[in-house]
């Protein structure tokens, strides 16, 4: 009898030490067990949305006004093969993209048949105004998710080309962390919101990062060196810097230059904000050294690059057959890159010379039917040649304007 | 054990006298008596069982070589926490995986195997591998024996754990600890004697548990169906609930559950070790590797189970004992996860060997009665400690003691060639330390590991054992690559790989396609068991 009430005690003592031990191992547990705990038998995911203390994106500053590259003539005749000359119907978010990063969202034409920045922005950020050019059948650019807001990208009719091509996009032009996204149910959604879901669904190993990189550095340098994505990995520039620097350097979107380019902004970021480790921040410029002495010798006589130039002097002593639109991709980026990259990196200035002058009268030689073919890769023409003269395209092109105000007529003729 | 005849005269009929001597003149050791203390005191069969555990330890360190996969990674894992003085919150060993979350459950098993590589080398793996094997046979094996008197029903146990078990005892690594701790933990909530000690032996095995492999919860499982099994029993018995929590053993056996539970907090991690045992078990990377598939008869251990399986239906059918619902939870609970997936195989060997040696005993003694209880001696103990001393003696593990790990590389890597198995890629690693690659490698799954082990210093491995911490794209990337599908040879570029370090085995493709390349490839290196290729321009 005596038994009964002792076993009730002991059985009571193991109920309140089991709790306990639960309780006390909850409490001593970190951070990072505790957002495994959650992911594994609550289902949520580990990332946290990433601080962003800026309303306006940074942006790197061309370091260099030459007008011995390019001249104001030139360069007006640049920006003007590639003025947004988009019809209303089908508009391909991949070219607004490309036009929206170089004119901005504040660009403006005399030329009526010019989209201006804003609508261009629009485009882009408004599920009706998408609907409008490509109609009901077509599925959202926007999707809208539980946790955010994301891009549709890929091959497909009506998307966005790269991954994150959108976000480095619209950031390059200038859009606030307030803009409004409206997708399909007009959700109360901005441009934070976009960041905020591309940064949680961000996979490291996927097949191209650069503008990933870009977008992600224009927004959380000043705040973030590290995050924690959905899967619970941590990413930080330093990885975002190794996986840009990973493999072989032609194998990248437009001939690999891309890379180069977001491997530049990165270290013109660090410059400011210490986002990479020395080590890594030592690789990248080892690597950009490479890449420096490789378009050094790859250069041909009339001042083009092909999408081989990784190949050297190689390139050069055993060209291959190539369309012109490739070496305009080459040329065009390699020139975008180095108008932000530091004196050390740049191959000596006549190659500067000699690859501009080339590319310029390529463009111009270039029919609007050609140009609208291409319009994606003519458009890093146009940014690349504004910032050899330190100047926004659009601020350029609105003064031009002012000077050489709009005549329909000429315009017809050309 | 002190015999003497002074005490026995004593007892002697004071009529008749003591015949301290033999009509020959020599001592009369019949008037010797066992003075050993009782539980000191074993059987022959005890002896006889003891020496085929012996030649199965034997047996497991002579004839069985180390495997290539798995043990090599996790010493790895080890030298790194030793290293480092700390247990990596992050994938530490390959660059592919940099910055993906680790929670290591192994931890404590990969240090204590890396000390004790470092003090007697690869004998020393051989000797937990094959007492491994040994002490979980012996857990079921020696309570059978016991609890039948039948030494045919104990050695029937050893044998059939074995054969089914025999593919997934092949790898060592660290469940083998997690095994040797659940057939503890399984004899002792099984026997025939509830013992308070085991209130106290229970979670504490589970604490070691916790920290040697995150198996644990197999134990805390199969604890668990002990209790509900026997809470059953009880009511049916009863038909009344109030009784169901009044009988002792079900309630020692909820406390236990719980304890163990609890006990297995005591980690590193905390709670998380909970979490981390279900994303590894859930993570799709596992789901492309042959032994995370389910178990079918096209296996030899499916087989062999499946025929157990069978034998033990049978037994049920004849067996006079009582089947209690426990081992019907245990082993269709257990039986399903082996379904789902082949590795749980290993947990549902012993006990089925168990419960079939149990009641083939019983039909035994049904048929031909109860075998006579041995005699048991303080003198056969003392043969049995011989026994098993002259077992370990003749031990590798003895022999690197006695005579010390070799210092001479050839000789120590003559010596690794002895132990392990022929998969194994040491002439590979022999020409990678001889001619380091530059930059990221790409290696087969089952070389990743020794690869890590004994590769050059700060060598690039793709991918390794351990499949739960390479991120997605880079697993599939890997398989793609491997089974030379799609644009395998686009991905060497994209990942900028200059070497490329595989086996033999099912990779010919592989080894064909890039003898195909040979402005890109140039093999530097082939034997029976793999290739070693290099890029001719480095990325």
């Amino acid at each position: 009898m005596k038994s009964r009430p002792s076993h009730f005690k002991s059985f009571l003592c193991v109920q309140v030490l089991v709790v306990a031990a639960f309780v006390l191992a909850f409490v001593l547990t970190d951070v990072q067990a505790k957002m495994h705990l959650q992911k594994e038998f609550l289902g949520k995911e580990p990332f946290t949305p990433v601080p962003i203390a800026i309303q306006q994106p940074l942006r790197i500053k061309p370091l260099y006004d030459r007008p011995d590259i390019v001249s104001d003539e030139d360069l007006a005749a640049v920006l003007n093969q590639i003025l947004p000359r988009f019809e209303n119907e089908h508009m391909k978010p991949n070219h607004i993209e490309h036009s929206l990063r170089t004119w901005g969202i504040h660009a403006t034409f005399q030329n009526p048949e010019a989209v201006s920045g804003m609508t261009m922005l629009k485009f882009l950020t408004d599920h009706a105004s998408y609907m409008e050019s490509w109609g009901n059948e077509m599925k959202p650019l926007l999707e809208e998710r539980p946790t955010g807001i994301a891009i549709r990208w890929g091959a497909e009719d009506g998307a966005s080309y790269h991954h994150d091509h959108w976000l480095a996009c619209v950031t390059e032009a200038g859009a606030t962390l307030d803009t409004p996204i409206y997708g399909p149910s007009g959700r109360d959604m901005t441009l934070q919101n976009v960041l905020q879901e591309s940064l949680r669904d961000f996979r490291l190993d996927e097949k191209e990062t650069e503008w990933t990189a870009m977008g992600f550095g224009l927004w959380i340098a000043p705040t973030a060196k590290a995050w924690v994505g959905s899967e619970g990995r941590k990413f930080s520039f330093d990885l975002l810097a190794q996986r840009l620097m990973r493999g072989q350097k032609q194998l990248g979107v437009c001939s690999g230059t891309h890379r180069v380019y977001s491997l530049m902004m990165l270290i013109r970021l660090d410059d400011e904000y210490d986002i990479l480790s020395d080590s890594i921040r030592g690789a990248v410029y080892r690597d950009l050294e490479q890449v420096r002495d490789m378009i050094t010798a790859s250069q041909f006589e009339d001042g083009h690059w092909t999408e081989n130039w990784p190949d050297g002097k190689n390139a050069v002593e055993n060209p291959i057959e190539t369309e012109l639109y490739k070496s305009v991709i080459a040329t065009g980026h390699h020139l975008e890159w180095l108008s932000i990259a530091p004196p050390e990196l740049h191959p000596p200035d006549a190659q500067i010379l000699k690859a501009a002058k080339w590319i310029i009268q390529v463009t111009k030689d270039q029919t609007p039917e050609e140009i609208k073919q291409r319009y994606t890769f003519f458009s890093h023409v146009g940014a690349a040649l504004a910032n050899w003269r330190q100047v926004h395209p659009a601020d350029f092109w609105h003064k031009w304007e002012t000077e050489h105000p709009y005549q329909p007529e000429t315009a017809a003729a050309e | 054990m002190s015999t003497t005849i002074e005490d026995l005269a004593l007892e002697q009929n004071e009529t008749s006298p003591v015949q301290y001597q033999t009509e020959d003149g020599s001592p009369n050791v019949a008037l010797l008596q066992d003075r050993s203390p009782k539980w000191m005191r074993s059987s022959r069969a005890a002896l006889v069982l003891t020496s085929a555990l012996g030649i199965l330890f034997l047996f497991a360190s002579y004839m069985i070589p180390i495997w290539h996969t798995d043990i090599w990674g996790h010493l790895s894992y080890g030298r790194w926490i030793w290293e480092h003085g700390q247990l990596p919150d992050t994938e530490p060993l390959m660059p592919l995986s940099i910055g993906v979350s680790m929670i290591d459950t192994a931890w404590l098993s990969q240090l204590g195997s890396y000390l004790l590589y470092g003090a007697v080398g690869v004998s020393g793996i051989k000797f937990i591998f094959a007492a491994s094997i040994v002490m979980t046979a012996g857990c079921i094996s020696i309570p059978l024996l016991k609890r039948t008197n039948n030494l045919w029903a104990a050695l029937l146990s050893v044998g059939v754990f074995f054969w089914v078990d025999y593919q997934q005892l092949l790898i060592v690594r660290p469940q083998l600890a997690g095994l040797v701790c659940f057939a503890a933990i399984f004899a002792m909530a099984t026997s025939y004697r509830w013992r308070r000690a085991y209130t106290i032996l229970i979670p504490l095995l589970f604490v070691l548990w916790a920290n040697l492999h995150g198996s644990f919860v197999v134990g805390i499982a199969v604890l668990g169906a002990l209790c509900v099994g026997r809470a059953i029993d009880v009511y049916l018995k009863t038909k009344r609930l109030k009784l169901v929590f009044a009988e002792r053993r079900t309630r020692e056996l909820f406390l236990v559950t719980e304890l163990a539970a609890a006990a297995a907090l005591i980690n590193p991690y905390g709670l998380a070790i909970y979490s981390e045992v279900f994303a590894i078990s859930s993570n799709t990377n596992l789901q492309s590797l042959l032994e995370w598939d389910p178990l079918t008869l096209r296996m030899k251990q499916g087989r062999a189970a499946a025929a157990i399986a069978l034998s033990l239906v049978f037994l049920y059918r004849l067996s006079p004992r009582r089947v209690s619902f426990s081992e019907v939870l245990i082993l269709v609970g257990l039986g399903g996860g082996a379904l789902w997936t082949s590795r749980m195989i290993v947990w549902w060997a012993p006990v089925a060997a168990y419960y079939a040696s149990l009641h083939l005993a019983a039909v035994w003694a049904n048929w031909r009665g109860f075998p006579t209880v041995a005699e048991r001696k303080g003198s056969t103990t003392i043969a049995l400690l011989g026994i098993l001393w002259i077992f370990i003696a003749i031990s590798p593990m003895a022999d690197a003691v006695r005579h010390g790990v070799p210092k001479d590389h050839k000789q120590a890597l003559a010596k690794l060639r002895k132990n392990v198995s022929t998969g194994t890629p040491l002439d590979a690693v022999e020409y990678l330390k001889d001619n380091p690659p530059v930059g990221q490698i790409f290696n087969t799954y089952e070389w990743g590991d020794y690869l890590l082990w004994a590769g050059p210093k700060d060598l690039q491995v793709f991918v390794a054992s351990h499949a739960h911490l390479i991120p997605t794209e880079v697993w599939n990337d890997y398989l793609q690559i491997q089974a030379t599908a799609g644009n395998w040879s686009d991905k060497l570029d994209r990942y900028g790989v200059n070497a490329v370090v595989i086996d033999k085995q099912g990779r010919s493709n592989l080894i064909e396609a890039l003898e195909g390349l040979p402005a890109i490839w140039e093999k530097k290196f082939a034997n029976n068991t793999g290739a070693v290729f290099y890029r001719k321009k480095p990325i």
